[in-house]
């Protein structure tokens, strides 16, 4: 299996949604503290397990996130740590890019997540406690979500309902938002601790699963929030990110802090069906391919950016 | 179109079936009334996403207590929200609570306190002609009713309630003491002066005697007032020590509250400034006093920026080993220096409005099973959704292969699996590379109209557009039409549950979606 190393610490591995071998990598320097980005995006080689760079942008402070366009297959959009958000066209010269610099939040942008229903428009969650809704063709947002008590972490768009999102924060709740609405629908208070990711069911559009520092991951259906449907445990650390897989109803990946990419199968007793130490660093990012099945992505602290088949071992050849 | 019914998140994002009868019934205006009900009852499932649980008064009352008390008064009001929040109130409770939440001038206790005093310095008024002593007394409820302006403190009504008893014991005292033998000498004086001057004043003898006599009665009757009132006070002090002791309950629980309150947030405390980044989460490095920190005392947040660099905090549970060099890093950056390895980068886009390129290829046609029944009308007939990037397809590229321990699980999978996989193959080890999860067709290009749709959601659907697999210039050319379609297909989504699907779509793939929209139905 390849591996792509980065020069500085990887943040997030997002697949294109577009071409099968083309991904989009997020590194911050010195672990994000303080200093430089650049987003990476990287091709795999069909015949042999290479990985190659396709292209890279730097920024001025660290890239936490990264998102594609569902609707232009050249674009992206980089979360930044200043507060900024760039967008990047790959078919146009390095020198044109970024094409845009949207800078609103007061704090850093921690996610992003492009609606995949309507393709024309994304949400940033930031640590300044909101959440924005943006087009490409737009210089200013369009919407602002402001009712958490602290950082937002994690955005995820609801795969059936073209306007309902989900947000998780580090007031230990979800939210659960309707664009259409001024404010939230609902709160679930998941969990006790800090809610680090959130991600719908691809195949269940009530079922919500929610990632906390409590090294926990818990599933939840909204008709039913006060008690969780399920609850995984077996990380050692923070659960960092989590992804329902687009081609299995019950399987969701996730990378925690203790260094391993472990799958789930929620609906079995013993949900723990896979697990990868790969990484000799936090694992932070994760990301399973909408075009292939099986396929799946990881990249961390280690600065190492692993794509695998599931059931494979990372590391081997 | 609007619904009737209170809890009306609007029903136009529910694109199931079902939909299209409360769809129906909404636009008959006159029977929108009659079927408020059934409509309401069929379009609650489809706004799954919002809190329909009648508010529970006994949140409501917690939440009250809560927010009464002093210390939480003090606090900012989001960090009021956002532990209600955490408790699991939704936001009806928590408004409701909010709006319950009495004055604070008009609290009970001082209130009743007040009036006690008063009550006690209208009393001691009336002896207080014979009788010189109960100045003090006045002067003890008064000096508490001045309390009233101040924050009330438990050991106030102590104290309150101890000077009453003493002012009440000493004042029987006093007048068993000193005002009674007073009367009794002045009623002997006045004896002996009558049998002094029984000869002169005879007649004036019974009147002095008499009016001896009256005033002793007076004196009698103040003195029983005196009794009567001390009396009272007595009983109510007895009284205030009931509700004081009702009081130290509520307190009690209230301190709880604020003790799982004040640890909850000490666990997400000694956070990072507004400029630092903060890993907050997790990571347990503790940073020194030097850079940011958030305190959370009495509910207010001090945030000291320092420094520019990030700091983190501690996590809840144990600590993840930190990379060594992030420890490095980090004290250098409490130390104040930057590290070395940064440049300065300019990231700004040399040209703000240039405008983005022309996709290349369409959105891949991915399939969510039955999902995309209503979305997935946009079902490319022509399925090539293969754009590979590669020209050689005479290799499936590696990311393709799976081995046969994979392909077994999926079996597994599959057979747990309770909907349709539509038109998913497992067996085949390179699996066909039509493909999971498909939002429907959207428009290469982001139009206006796009924007549209979100600002306006209830757009009206425009003329259906044929998406061809296109080439790059048909692309281009049908930009408005394909966002239109974009429009129609959500519209069609939401209203009709995607059933009429025209032109472009093959046959079999109708069919497809038939099935899995059918099953979907189902489900």
């Amino acid at each position: 299996m390849p591996v792509f190393k980065t020069p500085f610490n990887g943040y997030s591995v997002r697949f294109s949604p577009f071409y099968e071998s083309r991904l989009a990598v997020a590194t911050a320097q010195n672990f994000g503290i303080l200093g430089n980005g650049r987003v990476h995006v990287i091709d795999l080689s069909p015949s042999s397990p290479v990985i190659n760079e396709l292209i890279a942008f730097d920024t001025a402070d660290g890239v936490y996130d990264v998102a594609w366009s569902e609707s232009h297959d050249s674009v992206l959009v980089a979360a930044v740590a200043d507060g900024s958000m760039k967008v990047y066209d790959t078919a146009l010269p390095p020198q044109a890019n970024p094409v845009r610099s949207l800078k609103e939040h007061a704090r850093e942008v921690h996610g992003l997540d492009y609606n995949p229903t309507r393709r024309d428009s994304f949400l940033s969650a930031s640590w300044d406690d909101s959440v924005k809704l943006w087009t490409l063709d737009r210089p200013a947002s369009l919407r602002t979500f402001r009712e958490h008590a602290y950082c937002v972490y994690s955005v995820a768009w609801n795969p059936k309902h073209a306007d309902v999102f989900a947000s998780a924060s580090g007031d230990c709740t979800v939210r659960i938002w309707d664009v259409r609405e001024p404010g939230s629908t609902m709160i679930i208070p998941g969990h006790e601790h800090e809610i680090l990711s959130c991600d719908w069911n691809k195949y269940d559009e009530c079922l919500i699963a929610t990632a906390s520092v409590d090294k926990s991951i818990k599933i939840w259906d909204v008709r039913n929030y006060r008690v969780p449907v399920s609850a995984l445990n077996g990380h050692g650390y923070a659960v960092r990110k989590i992804k329902f897989s687009p081609h299995r109803r019950n399987l969701l990946v996730s990378c925690s802090y203790d260094m391993t990419v472990c799958l789930w199968d929620f609906m079995v007793e013993d949900a723990l069906v896979g697990r990868y130490d790969h990484h000799t660093e936090f694992a932070v990012g994760v990301d399973l391919s909408v075009l292939v099945d099986g396929l799946m992505a990881s990249t961390g602290w280690d600065e190492l950016v692993y794509v695998w088949q599931q059931g494979m071992d990372p590391r081997t050849a | 179109m609007t619904m009737t019914q209170s809890p009306s998140p609007p029903n136009s994002n529910d694109d199931k079936p079902q939909a299209v009868s409360a769809e129906v019934a909404q636009e008959a205006n006159q029977a929108q009334q009659d079927v408020g009900a059934e409509a309401a009852k069929q379009s609650v499932p489809a706004s799954v996403f919002v809190n329909s649980e009648p508010i529970r008064e006994d949140q409501v009352s917690n939440a009250v207590k809560f927010l009464s008390h002093p210390k939480v008064r003090g606090s900012p009001v989001i960090y009021r929200r956002s532990f209600l929040e955490r408790k699991g109130l939704t936001k009806e409770e928590i408004d409701e609570a909010f709006r319950r939440v009495p004055d604070p001038t008009s609290s009970s206790k001082p209130a009743s306190l007040n009036q006690d005093g008063q009550a006690k310095s209208s009393s001691n008024v009336q002896t207080q002609a014979p009788i010189q002593t109960p100045q003090p007394v006045a002067v003890a409820p008064t000096g508490i009713a001045s309390l009233e302006g101040r924050q009330f403190h438990w050991y106030h009504a102590v104290s309150a309630v101890g000077l009453l008893a003493a002012s009440g014991c000493g004042t029987a005292l006093l007048i068993k003491k000193v005002i009674i033998p007073k009367l009794k000498l002045w009623v002997r004086k006045v004896v002996l002066e009558e049998e002094n001057d029984y000869a002169k004043k005879i007649d004036a003898k019974p009147s002095l005697a008499e009016e001896a006599a009256a005033a002793a009665k007076a004196a009698a009757a103040a003195a029983s007032d005196v009794a009567k009132a001390s009396q009272e006070m007595l009983n109510s002090k007895n009284e205030e020590r009931r509700r004081f002791e009702e009081f130290m309950s509520l307190m009690d629980a209230q301190v709880q509250e604020m003790k799982s309150m004040s640890n909850s947030i000490r666990k997400l405390g000694g956070q990072a400034s507004s400029s630092g980044r903060v890993f907050s989460d997790h990571d347990d490095h503790r940073v020194s006093a030097s850079s940011t920190k958030q305190s959370y005392a009495n509910g207010k947040v001090d945030v000291n920026v320092q420094l520019e660099g990030r700091s983190s905090t501690p996590p809840a549970s144990a600590e993840p080993p930190h990379p060594k060099s992030y420890m490095e890093i980090m004290e250098m950056i409490q130390r104040g220096e930057k590290p070395s390895n940064i440049r300065e980068v300019n990231d700004m886009p040399p040209n703000p409005n240039q405008p983005l390129s022309n996709p290349l290829i369409a959105p891949r046609t991915k399939v969510l099973q039955s999902q995309t029944s209503a979305e997935g009308l946009n079902q490319n007939g022509q399925d090539d959704g293969l754009n590979y990037l590669l020209d050689d397809e005479s290799s499936t590229p590696w990311w393709q292969r799976k081995n046969v321990r994979i392909t077994e699980i999926e079996n597994e999978d599959e057979v747990k699996d309770t909907g349709p996989y539509g038109v998913r193959t497992n067996e085949q080890p390179p699996p066909p590379i039509q493909r999971t999860w498909v939002p429907p067709r959207p428009p290469p290009v982001a139009m206006p109209e796009a924007a549209e749709a979100i600002r306006r959601p209830k757009s009206t659907p425009k003329e259906t557009a044929t998406q061809e697999q296109s080439a790059d210039g048909q692309s281009a050319a049908h930009p408005s039409e394909v966002t239109d379609e974009l429009q129609r297909i959500t519209k069609m989504s939401e209203s009709v549950g995607a059933l009429e699907m025209n032109g472009g779509f093959s046959t079999g793939n109708s069919a497809v979606i038939q099935e899995q929209e059918n099953s979907y139905g189902e489900n």
